[in-house]
């Protein structure tokens, strides 16, 4: 009965994958452009970035990016709480 | 980690130390190639893994002073943060130093998108560096009794 | 000819990934996945976006496959002495 449920779940999962795939937009024509097209044209001349994707993470998006560091220094700490010395004492 | 053979460690000594340098020209170059902070930290961080797999975890915690890799990665966030707020005037994270594509001068044209791709890159190799360093330690806390000879798969 | 390119690549990927899953020892299967990392970083590098591909190259196939060796020591160790008796 489980084994059932799992298989039924595991189809209509692959259908659904299958379907979105099908939707996709092909590659090199993505749907809505004015966001990518003002980056495109902005980039080079008011930032003097070549690099557009360094641009929008340090630049355009650099808010995000406090988020990303916020995380690896998460880690850090989880990991060194989880690995310190001294802990397996009793 | 016992160490590996004398081919892995003379190609560990070969080709460790062009992984950093490799590293920071992708880190340093963000701002016009392919790369960034994130890339360049992750690469120099593998520097670290590769000498705890060729040298051996033993000779690894001796050679390297932890407190290095975590004054990079407080220095890299706290120059992160100060660089962002440095342009408060106008908005936070505002390119404050950006010039003309032409003009040269020591910083890059870009400004700040150059300097916190270093910071970025120092404080995600410090902070890589420092999880596989603190891994390796940790599970040291095991071995309490004397391990049995490992069975290695070259030697 | 792109599309060769990209099936045989993506063949690869799912042959690494089902053998991930197939290999009954551990360490044989973070090989697989570091080998589906790589192939990753070249499906990404093809698709023209090689900054995820050196980002993927670094942390995929390099850091995550040390950290998941580094976790299996210390898994195997303390199962080969039939637990801890104090």
């Amino acid at each position: 009965m489980k084994k059932m449920i799992f298989v039924v779940a595991a189809l209509l999962l692959g259908a659904m994958v299958v379907g979105a795939v099908d939707n996709a937009h092909p590659f090199g024509f993505p749907g809505k452009t004015p966001m990518d097209d003002f980056f495109l044209a902005d980039a080079l001349p008011n930032r003097s970035t070549e690099n557009i994707v360094t641009a929008i993470v340090f630049d355009y998006r650099g808010f995000d990016t406090i988020g990303e560091a916020a995380v690896l220094f998460t880690a850090l700490c989880a990991i060194s709480v989880l690995f310190r010395e001294g802990g397996r004492k009793r | 980690m016992n160490p590996l053979s004398v081919v892995v460690r003379t190609g560990c000594d070969l080709f460790a130390w062009f992984m950093v340098v490799f590293g920071v020209n992708v880190l340093v170059h963000g701002y016009m190639t392919p790369g960034g902070g994130f890339q360049g930290g992750a690469i120099i961080a593998t520097f670290t893994a590769f000498l705890l797999v060729a040298y051996g975890g033993r000779k690894l915690l001796g050679w390297a002073n932890e407190k290095i890799f975590d004054l990079f990665e407080e220095v890299g966030l706290l120059a992160f943060f100060f660089l962002a707020f440095m342009g408060f005037p106008v908005t936070f994270f505002y390119n404050y130093l950006v010039k003309p594509l032409a003009a040269g001068g020591v910083v890059p044209p870009a400004g700040t998108t150059a300097l916190m791709s270093i910071a970025v890159g120092l404080e995600v190799s410090g902070a890589l560096s420092m999880v596989i360093l603190t891994m390796y330690r940790g599970i040291r806390m095991f071995e309490t009794a004397p391990m049995e000879e490992e069975i290695g798969h070259d030697r | 000819m792109t599309n060769a390119l990209h099936i045989s690549v993506l063949a690869v990927m799912l042959i690494a990934a089902f053998f991930a899953l197939w290999f009954k020892d551990l360490i044989s299967s973070v090989i697989s996945l570091a080998v589906f990392s790589l192939m990753m970083a070249l499906e990404f590098y093809i698709l023209q976006a090689p900054d995820v591909a050196i980002a993927e190259a670094a942390i995929g196939a390099a850091l995550s496959t040390t950290i998941y060796i580094i976790a299996l020591r210390a898994c195997r160790r303390s199962k080969s002495e039939g637990g801890r008796k104090q």
